[in-house]
């Protein structure tokens, strides 16, 4: 890469338009998946490759070929990367890297003529005028080669046991179970002198079930696990725990009223509030979109002002490996623009301070805080990492209930919502088309100020903006619960944590979702069939 | 926008929403007889696949109906169960390696009745559940995880058959002459159960074969780039329908496809390929012969880089053997399916098929003269080749069941049959045994071996004297001859030059891979850059002046996707999503041809000079 780079700079330099910045990043993944369903193996597989992105930036820092111009679409296109011998050839290598570099040449120098023309043509507004790129101090970090070794077969009959245990229930139409091992090895050198060599280990295991309730309504329930030592995968007696857990909620749910439109208190669990807080504030708190004028830019003009009670501080951490017992999914030593990963205070007090910054530039936020991310083939945009809430006055979360109860009454209502699980893009949302930042609760009871053991009901959908619900956090619980997962967004899917203590909110207004328009299946399960299942049963 | 994670199963497309991420490993496909070459499972008694379809079939057939609504009159299942080995190299480098080992299932459901059912329509918009009625399914072969899947899936086809079936009668009302063809054929059931696949890879070293045929590509730095891809299938396909069709069947693959790019002086990108396919992995050629192929393309396309471009031309082409079979498979795939096209709901499905060449120019002719008089034209789906293996393009029963026959289209150059699935068409009702499918896709009527002959063929010596003859009379100083033609599923083309195809395809421009200029005077030959032939449609066939003896073999991958099967691209697959195929084609003279330069899009030489290959 680096011969490459010496030969690539100082040609593309006096060209015209210039280049003013490459990168070179090779990763070697080597994946294993093993997944069943239904009580059977679906996939067993181990893969290895090694994938080229090739960065060319022409024009220079203030305005090059990413710019983008009031609401087009951008017109730089770049070459998602391509795949390179996974062997170390160093001729078939660079060759592979000098075409990438000529292809990414292309189309940048492309995109900048064209941005230099729309530029003459349209207003810009003043965060389009802040640089397209920010200038960073080199790093030098080059870490041992990982690898993992792994025997599949053992997985192999776990997944079968995790998703025959499902079979037992006539409720549960489908289970898929999933277990991942990936182990990667980043290599990058860039033209500023930056040279990187890091490996990063992650292993997980998803649990995923479907039912549908009488009405059609998909009801689905997921769990997963995550870890990083190869020697403290979950045990057999954890992973069932949790999907009695899942059963018996599922169950729950297909059976559950729906719920009536409501406005009141609301408490949320750890859980929920963190993927709350991811969906809702982490997003709208990365850099990048407080210049897109197509997104709200929500918090553009707010750094200084008070957007949240004084009692909640957040921070995106990725440096962070772990919350008490729990590993956190976002960590990372260095972006995926070789930046090295910060803990940014993003809200300090109730006040917000900071963006979640990659190299894109904003007119007070010159520099990147490493959270450009990426994945695989995409262009790294500001993304978040460990996504941490704080509170400085945490109450037990027995009081937290005893604090709902008195709200509720205080406010005349014969119930409140408790909220146990929430979907957001990073959470699984099941089929369809995820909208961004749209929060689903997934788990919600009614909890009666008079007593009455708390209701399960169904169908919940919070009405107006979620983001308002912020502001009206009354107060918080003391324990902070993790949650693990992967967020799709504009650069691709990348691993993320949140974490959250319980919550309690003095108000929320939820309404009925629309259900599904697909009916329960025509024939019972046919293990749960009363007619028996063998040749069309009682023939 | 936010992608949500998905551990959502993989869905086989469908023909309505089809799309090109679709086309995922599940689309690998083969379809071939190899019971000759099965070894038994020997863990076959922990095989209850069949047992558990035919339950659930049963249980479907005798109770599946929602109160009010159609009960189905047929039902099927099939299943695949797909070991894929492929190994891809660059320049001597290994790129990727993958072994995998997946199953999945198909449910077909119809209402109606055999005159008019839920088939054979294009609905607006479709029926959305929660699963689909196809997907992933266990590889363990055990019976209840296959019994749960194939109920989710068969209840998931119901209701899209039941939704299908109300929007097409809606449609129907609405035409002024509505189709009067059947929409399925009622076949014989058919009942044959073949011992189960066991991948068996050889003792080759594929990775090792790979590098090596590669390695010789060094030898060329003038070459930008190249791969070479290596993959095996072995796949049991069942197919279990309520008519009491019940069928297991093994079909193989083994498939060599390499590509090479280069670009002329000028900045025109250039490539050429090479692809073999046999049966099985053992019958592949050495990576001695494969290397040896791979440096006669190699140079031949470092030579085309300062080669003359063809200049605008209109008179005789000689399109020796090879070239004519590749030729055949491009002019024939619309055309040699009887079956009715699907009525759409949406023009822009027309549309596309229109504009990519998919009209057949030969429904409605029966018994007129479509080739030369003497010429036969005959698929045969049994054919082997010289050496007496299977030819790739075999099979002994079809993808719906029905045994594979072989059909005579064109008996002394007058249409007289055409292949048929149990989709009926306007000239014929029933199946001979010729509905092919991509992996699970839908299967339609295809081609499997096709061979053209001639009563009244030449030597290639003759059909050589003849077209420079004819040359001479014209007053001609040189006259062009095609020896391969071009293949952008393999060779992998630019944007700009499939576009240019697409835009092409409606009105017959076709892209010759090799192109001579042959000198009236002496006979000598010199390569050209290939340039496009315009205007060559099905119709030119019938005029070609001569044919040769000097019968040749082209084993390709016929594409089974909608929107491209049966067009003028359908030749242009690869093992990735075609079907295997082959044409035997002798070497064809024709009097007229045009062609022209290419447009393609002429781009600069990088400005870094390539690094050193060692």
């Amino acid at each position: 890469m680096s011969a490459e780079l010496d030969r690539s700079m100082p040609v593309l330099t006096k060209a015209d338009p210039p280049a003013y910045f490459i990168n070179y990043t090779i990763t070697e993944s080597q994946r294993t998946n093993v997944s069943g369903s239904n009580g059977a193996l679906l996939d067993s597989s181990e893969a290895r490759n090694r994938w080229l992105e090739a960065q060319i930036r022409v024009g220079n820092y203030d305005v090059d070929n990413t710019h983008k111009v009031g609401g087009t679409q951008p017109a730089y296109q770049p070459s998602p990367g391509t795949n390179v011998p996974l062997e170390d050839d160093p001729a078939v290598i660079r060759r592979a890297i000098w075409l990438e570099t000529d292809k990414q040449y292309r189309n940048a120098a492309e995109a900048l003529v064209k941005i230099k023309t729309s530029k003459e043509v349209q207003v810009q507004s003043a965060e389009e005028h802040a640089p397209d790129f920010s200038r960073e101090k080199p790093h030098t970090s080059i870490a041992p080669h990982i690898a993992y070794q792994l025997d599949r077969r053992p997985w192999e009959q776990k997944v079968r046991n995790y998703t025959a245990y499902f079979r037992q229930s006539a409720s549960i139409l489908n289970s898929i179970v999933t277990f991942n091992a990936q182990a990667e090895n980043t290599y990058e050198v860039n033209s500023e002198g930056t040279k990187l060599q890091y490996g990063e280990l992650k292993f997980r295991l998803e649990l995923f079930i479907q039912g549908k309730a009488p009405d059609g309504m998909d009801i689905d329930r997921y769990y997963n696990f995550d870890w990083v030592d190869p020697t403290q995968p979950p045990s057999d007696e954890a992973v069932m725990a949790a999907e009695k857990t899942m059963r018996s909620e599922l169950e729950n749910l297909v059976k559950a009223p729906l719920v009536e439109p409501y406005a009141g208190p609301a408490l949320l669990t750890g859980r929920a509030a963190a993927v709350f807080f991811h969906e809702v504030f982490g997003h709208r708190d990365e850099g990048f979109r407080q210049k897109d004028i197509n997104e709200g830019q929500t918090f553009a003009s707010k750094v200084g002002d008070p957007i949240m009670p004084n009692f909640i501080t957040i921070v995106d951490d990725p440096t962070r490996a772990a919350l008490g017992k729990s590993v956190l999914l976002g960590t990372y030593p260095f972006d995926d623009e070789g930046v090295p990963s910060e803990k940014v205070t993003l809200v300090d007090q109730g006040v917000l301070r900071n963006f979640e910054m990659s190299r894109q530039p904003l007119n007070n936020f010159p520099a990147s805080n490493g959270h450009g991310r990426r994945q695989l083939g995409a262009q790294p945009v500001s993304r978040q990492g460990n996504l941490i809430v704080e509170s400085s006055k945490p109450v037990t979360n027995a009081e937290l209930r005893r604090m709902f109860i008195t709200e509720m009454k205080r406010q005349n209502k014969p119930f409140g919502l408790l909220i146990d699980d929430i979907a957001g893009g990073f959470t699984f949302t099941g089929r369809g088309q995820p909208q961004a930042f749209q929060v689903q609760p997934l788990v919600v009871y009614k909890v009666y100020s008079d007593g009455r053991p708390d209701e399960l009901v169904r169908g919940v959908d919070i009405v107006g903006t979620p983001l308002i619900a912020l502001t009206k956090i009354m107060a918080t619980g003391d324990t902070p619960e993790v949650f693990n997962g992967y967020c799709g967004a504009e650069s691709g899917s990348v691993p993320v944590a949140a974490a959250a203590p319980m919550m309690l909110i003095s108000e929320m207004e939820v309404q009925k979702k629309e259900s599904s328009s697909d009916a329960p299946p025509t024939l019972p399960h046919p293990f749960h069939d009363p007619k028996g299942s063998q040749n069309g049963g009682g023939q | 926008m936010k992608v949500t994670r998905k551990i959502a199963r993989v869905h086989c497309s469908r023909i309505a929403n089809s799309a090109p991420l679709a086309i995922s490993l599940a689309f690998f496909l083969a379809l071939l007889p190899a019971r000759a070459f099965a070894q038994q499972n020997p863990a076959s008694s922990n095989d209850h696949t069949m047992q558990a379809m035919h339950d659930e079939l049963e249980r479907s057939r005798t109770r599946l109906q929602i109160p009010g609504q159609l009960k189905p009159f047929f039902i099927e299942y099939r299943l695949v169960d797909l070991d894929v080995r492929s190994v891809t190299a660059s320049f001597g480098a290994l790129v990727t390696t993958s072994t995998t080992h997946n199953r999945y299932m198909d449910v077909d459901i119809r209402v109606g009745d055999y005159k008019l059912d839920s088939s054979n329509f294009i609905a607006g918009e479709q029926f959305q559940g929660f699963l689909g009625s196809a997907g992933q399914v266990g590889v363990d072969g055990d019976y209840e995880s296959l019994r749960q899947d194939l109920w989710l899936a068969t209840d998931q086809a119901y209701k899209q058959a039941l939704t299908t079936l109300s929007q097409k009668q809606g449609f129907l009302q609405s035409l002024a002459r509505p189709p009067e063809v059947a929409d399925f054929s009622q076949e014989k059931p058919s009942n044959h159960v073949d011992p189960r696949l066991v991948a068996d890879w050889t003792n080759r070293n594929w990775e090792d074969e790979a590098k090596k045929a590669s390695a010789v590509l060094k030898n060329y730095p003038d070459l930008t780039s190249n791969h070479i891809t290596y993959t095996l299938i072995y796949q049991t396909y069942y197919v279990m329908d309520t008519e009491g069709t019940t069928i297991r069947v093994g079909r193989t693959l083994a498939a060599i496809e390499a590509g090479l790019d280069t670009q002329a002086p000028d900045g025109v990108p250039m490539h050429n390929f090479y692809a073999a396919y046999t049966m099985l992995p053992g019958e592949l050629p050495s990576a001695d012969e494969v290397a040896k192929q791979l440096d006669t393309r190699g140079k031949q396309l470092v030579a085309e880089r300062t080669a003359d471009p063809v200049s605008a031309y209109a008179g005789p082409v000689l399109f020796e053997n090879r070239a004519a079979a590749e030729l055949l498979a491009q002019l024939l795939a619309p055309s040699v399916s009887g079956s009715r096209p699907p009525l759409s709901m949406l023009p822009m499905y027309d549309q596309i098929v229109q504009a990519r060449g998919g009209r057949s120019e030969w429904l409605g002719r029966l018994n007129s003269r479509v080739l030369p008089t003497g010429a036969t034209l005959v698929d045969d789906p049994s054919a082997k080749d010289a050496q007496g293996h299977m030819l790739p393009g075999s099979y002994g029963i079809d993808a719906e069941g029905v045994p594979a026959e072989k059909v005579t289209l064109v008996d002394n150059g007058m249409l007289k049959d055409l292949l048929m699935s149990r989709r009926p068409g306007q000239d014929f009702a029933q199946s001979n045994g010729h509905a092919r499918a991509l992996f699970l896709g839908d299967a339609l009527a295809m081609s499997s071996n096709l061979f053209l002959s001639s009563a009244n063929a030449v030597s290639p010596a003759d059909l050589k004297k003849k077209f420079l003859d004819q040359c001479k009379q014209d007053g001609r100083q040189w006259c062009l001859m095609v020896r391969s033609m071009d293949n952008p599923g393999i060779a992998g083309f630019g944007e700009g030059d499939v576009s240019d195809l697409i835009a092409g395809a409606s009105n017959g421009e076709r892209v010759p891979l090799e192109v001579y200029r042959v000198d009236v005077a002496d006979g000598r030959e010199q390569l050209l850059i290939p340039g496009h032939l315009q205007a060559l449609n099905l119709r030119m066939l019938r005029d070609v002046t001569a044919i040769g003896n000097d019968p040749a073999t082209y084993s390709y991958e016929q594409s089974a996707q909608a929107g491209v099967a049966a067009t003028a691209l359908a030749a242009f697959a690869s093992s990735a999503d075609g079907v295997p195929s082959t044409v035997t084609s002798p070497s064809l003279l024709f009097e007229d041809i045009e062609a022209r330069e290419a447009r393609g899009e002429m781009r600069k030489q990088p400005l870094v000079p390539p690094p050193p290959m060692n």
